[in-house]
């Protein structure tokens, strides 16, 4: 490897892993003096379309307390036919099966180029997929009609095997019988009382002789697809389904002037989570949840009926003036430990122009991996093309989505592992993994040199078949006293910044807003005092190496970002913000932390600049991608040529191609990105160009315009502390002598 | 699928719905997509000066640069952009039209209904045998939902061609291709179909499980398509005797 950045992306691009150390301190003392800790953010089933999965079982260390997997990092005797572990040195015999084995016939999972492997397991029969549709019905009429037809054209979408309910509910919950006889019957609940998974399945019908200690096994799929009237295959109910969709009507109470329809949402969850622990525990299953409106009613309840009291925002909760909070969210809670214990994930699709209680209900997603989207109306391309996006295929056909998966992550040295379950992954899910160092300063490096960590992720496919993914990865160990320059040419500033970020979100969400953003500043200080090249108390000799150059930008962006920023954000626009924060591969997470700007002009190629406001001039378009947002500002002289329409003349043809060009590099984002953006095309002096000016860094603003002498980009009316300040205020801080 | 311009589009989104609601891909569009470009993930690197200083810029007195062409750039503000030269050339991107200029541009025949029809209905016969009554019958329902619909002009363009290259493969026993014309229809014009699509659906998932004996009566040539200005028909084709409604003749009375 020449740099530390082609190691770098080679790993992430082979094995989904970027640590934010790629050389490790040898001991926790000094570990705890990197400031930033020792982690990594991994990615369990990046695409890897390169690498096809082997048909066979892993084999394991058989010491009981180890069971790593065979990998590349293993000693291996070729003659004697034995492996050593490279994480407990137990010495394993190989099964019979690889009796043939030799230095030149190597079997895939010794190979340095499959540090990442795929392996298929066989176990049990297939289980079918299941898709659990949970609906409300207070919608407004043209609302209500756009879902049912998502809801028809999903039917489309799935694979024909796959299981598929109904529940819709408003007042009361209706769970809905599928079959295919004429008449369509239904079982109805009262909105407004909690039910135990016993009385669920009881009133249900759903109660089998053997079911009590039938725990680990799911029902095989015959019985269960007969027993199950509420679960149907697709091939099988499609037409009946679609005629019960194509006439469901709104919720039939009337709501008086000035009150909210009332919404039984916390009811219908509880049936819905207790369908399926009854009929398929243990089985990769979605429950899909749409709503247009918060729970006015029964367990969970988010708000009142009454309009005049609103749903509570961010003052409301620092005031503890939210009646609700903490009942409904410890009510969601305990639903979405259920599901996550059953292999069940979650789903929230909540399309309304006010709050829909996101914010007490967020673990239902978070805790099973499932997704959460919010839009404005079931109506919008938005909500549309996202849910479609929802049944997207792979370069094989199968769908982007895996069941109940379990994620392991064994290291050296301990033997012990950790496990965690995450009921529903895509090929983008991302974990932030933390590790502590235990070793004692100045004891000996561990022998070898290197420190190892195998992450084990089982899980079912999206075909159904049960698969375990392994990687193994290996860093040098390296002695803090003497080797402190390589450790920091080792520093991955991106993965730390993302791993510092999604630090803070976990903080921000448990401890008050202004502590996390002190507690950020104080990392980033002790870092600079750490790290900079500096003369005691002489700011302006302050220097960082290029590993960590970018560093302090990141956590002036992320400082502002809604992530960490409730102000001028609803509490649900808060957690929607972070939901997907703390999900996203690197990538994207670091456009959502600092995004990325793009020029377009006459002057030459598309080409980024700076986000700040001195990028912000007349004759340039903007193309700006939050994650979230995708904005495109075109400059005041491009906006006059505009609206007088050059762009139709003929000989104006150029201009025609330069208003289109930032069109088509959005397309490609738009087209693929999961959820879908919001898309905002605006110009200068527009009401939405706010968007654009909020995020950019304010080197100009009403307080230093005159100081540069002429105007020289766009000035932001703001009191925000530009980066020049920030980074004046670190390097004072950074090199003084008091700190 | 056949990648039909017409069904690579892009139509707005819902701004009175939604908020910056994001334009629609079609399916054919979506669908279309090569491998992921990712072509803005880069950042502008920070002047060395200091992290994130703006860097001395001084603007040109005219804010239009002289284009390189060298024509005299026009006065401030009301000045259009420099004319002929090629600018930025934008980078290579789909076939995007709007949907209305793909309606219009492609002068095509128009699909005929019966021959459509007539490969549904030979389907089903087919499937009769097999399959149970009520689910054919459930069909028949939808296919006559769709007979009508299309008869009485409630169909659109793009759905009754897509509905013919739907018959066309159906008949050429090409399932997948056939599947994913459905699954189009269903993601581009669900308003219009779902009464009747999911009857279609249906009627392919049971036909490609017919034993092939089964299915050779949709292979027999369709009745030379009449032309719809006359109503007389040709008297060797008994089918088509206007005095009789066409029988299937295995479907119940």
């Amino acid at each position: 490897m020449a740099t530390y950045q082609e190691f770098i992306q080679q790993n992430e691009d082979r094995d989904g892993v970027r640590f934010s150390w790629n050389l490790w301190p040898s001991s926790r003392l000094e570990a705890t003096r990197l400031v930033a800790p020792v982690s990594c953010l991994f990615t369990p089933l990046k695409e890897r379309p390169d690498l096809p999965p082997v048909q066979y079982e892993p084999v394991l260390c058989s010491r009981a307390n180890c069971k790593a997997v065979l990998n590349p990092l293993c000693q291996v005797d070729f003659r004697a036919k034995i492996w050593a572990c490279n994480f407990c040195f137990q010495r394993n015999p190989f099964p019979p099966s690889y009796a043939g084995i030799s230095e030149v016939n190597q079997p895939a999972e010794l190979m340095p180029q499959f540090s990442t492997i795929e392996y298929i397991v066989q176990r049990g029969p297939p289980a079918p997929l299941i898709f659990l549709y949970v609906v409300d019905t207070c919608l407004e009429e043209e609302d209500l009609q756009a879902l049912k037809e998502s809801l028809q054209m999903s039917l489309s979408l799935l694979p024909p095997n796959a299981l598929v309910g109904l529940i819709t509910f408003g007042r009361m919950v209706q769970v809905h019988e599928l079959s295919c006889e004429g008449i369509a019957k239904s079982y109805v609940f009262r909105g407004t009382k909690d039910l135990s998974a016993k009385q669920i399945q009881e009133m249900l019908g759903l109660m089998k002789p053997a079911a009590a200690g039938n725990q680990g096994r799911p029902a095989a799929p015959q019985d269960a697809a007969a027993s199950c009237r509420f679960l149907q295959p697709v091939h099988r109910v499609d037409m009946n389904l679609t005629d019960l969709l194509g006439e469901l009507q709104r919720d039939p109470w009337p709501v008086p002037q000035g009150k909210r329809p009332l919404r039984s949402t916390g009811v219908a969850l509880t049936v819905a989570v207790g369908l399926l622990e009854g009929t398929f525990p243990n089985t990769g299953a979605r429950v899909m949840l749409f709503i247009g409106g918060p729970p006015t009613q029964g367990p969970g309840m988010v708000v009142g009926d009454e309009l005049k009291t609103p749903i509570r925002s961010w003052h409301d909760i620092q005031k503890d003036n939210a009646r609700h909070l903490k009942k409904a969210t410890k009510y969601y809670e305990a639903l979405a430990n259920r599901s996550a214990v059953n292999g069940h994930n979650i789903d929230i699709y909540a399309c309304a122009l006010d709050q829909t209680g996101l914010l007490e209900m967020k673990c239902l997603s978070n805790l099973t991996g499932g997704h959460i989207v919010m839009g404005d109306s079931f109506n919008t391309s938005l909500f549309k093309q996202t849910f479609q996006r929802v049944f997207s295929k792979d370069y094989n056909g199968d769908f982007r989505m895996a069941f109940g998966g379990v994620l392991e992550v064994k290291e050296m040295g301990i033997g012990g592992t950790s496990q965690w379950k995450v009921c529903s992954l895509t090929p983008s899910t991302t974990l932030g993994i933390y590790f502590e160092v235990v070793n004692q300063h100045n004891a000996p490096v561990p022998q070898g040199g290197r420190g190892a960590v195998q992450f084990v992720t089982q899980y079912q496919h999206s075909n159904t078949q049960k698969r375990i993914r392994v990687t193994t990865i290996a860093r040098n160990w390296a002695d803090a006293q003497s080797q402190i320059q390589h450790i920091e040419s080792s520093f991955d500033q991106e993965a730390a910044a993302v791993l510092m970020a999604r630090l803070g979100v976990f903080r921000a969400e448990s401890e008050e807003g202004p502590d996390v953003l002190r507690w950020l500043d104080r990392q980033l200080i002790r870092l600079c005092q750490k790290f900079g090249q500096f003369n005691k108390d002489d700011p302006s000799s302050f220097k960082l190496s290029e590993s960590l150059s970018l560093y302090p930008q990141f956590m002036f962006h992320l400082r502002r970002s809604p992530f960490l920023q409730v102000f001028n954000n609803s509490p649900d626009e808060s957690s929607y913000y972070r939901h997907h924060f703390v999900r996203q591969d690197l990538t994207q997470s670091l456009i959502m932390i600092q995004p990325i700007l793009y020029s377009y002009s006459f002057h030459g190629p598309p080409e980024p600049v700076l986000l700040d406001s001195s990028s912000i001039l007349p004759d340039r378009i903007l193309l700006m991608d939050t994650f979230f947002q995708l904005v495109i500002y075109h400059g005041e002289t491009i906006a006059q040529w505009r609206k007088a329409g050059y762009q139709e003349m003929a000989e104006y043809e150029n201009f025609k191609q330069l208003l289109q060009a930032p069109l088509d590099d959005a397309q490609e984002i738009l087209q693929t990105r999961f959820p879908m953006p919001r898309y905002i095309d605006t110009e200068h002096g527009g009401s939405q160009a706010r968007f654009l000016l909020s995020k950019v860094n304010p080197s100009q603003t009403h307080n230093n315009l005159y100081a540069w002498g002429q105007e020289t980009g766009a000035p932001i009316l703001t009191d925000d502390v530009s980066l020049q300040v920030f980074m004046d205020h670190l390097k004072k801080l950074a090199v003084s002598s008091s700190a | 699928m056949d990648s039909n311009m017409d069904d690579m589009y892009m139509k707005p989104g819902n701004q009175e719905r939604g908020w910056n609601d994001p334009p629609q891909f079609s399916y054919g569009l979506q669908m279309a997509r090569g491998p992921q470009r990712n072509l803005l993930n880069k950042r502008a690197a920070p002047p060395a000066s200091g992290a994130g200083a703006p860097p001395p810029f001084s603007p040109s007195p005219n804010p239009l640069s002289p284009p390189r062409c060298g024509v005299a750039p026009p006065p401030l503000h009301t000045a259009p952009p420099p004319p002929g030269c090629m600018a930025t050339p934008p980078p290579p991107s789909g076939p995007i039209r709007s949907q209305k200029e793909a309606e219009s541009s492609q002068p095509e025949s128009e699909p005929d209904v019966q021959a459509v029809v007539l490969v549904l209905k030979r389907a089903l016969a087919a499937c009769r045998r097999t399959v149970r009554d009520q689910v054919c019958n459930d069909v028949e329902k939808r296919l006559r939902l769709l007979e009508d619909g299309w008869r009485s002009g409630r169909l659109s363009l793009p759905v009754r061609r897509r509905m013919d290259a739907l018959a066309q493969e159906l008949q050429a026993c090409h399932w997948d291709t056939a599947d994913e014309i459905h699954r189009s229809l269903m993601v581009d014009h669900v308003t219009e179909v779902s009464q009747w699509m999911v009857g279609v659906k249906r009627l392919i998932s049971e036909t490609r499980n017919l034993s092939p004996e089964l299915l050779e009566p949709l292979h027999y040539p369709a009745e030379p398509v009449q032309d719809p200005t006359e109503p007389d028909q040709d008297p060797t084709e008994p089918d088509q005797d206007p005095a009789e409604p066409v029988q299937d003749p295995v479907s119940p009375s």
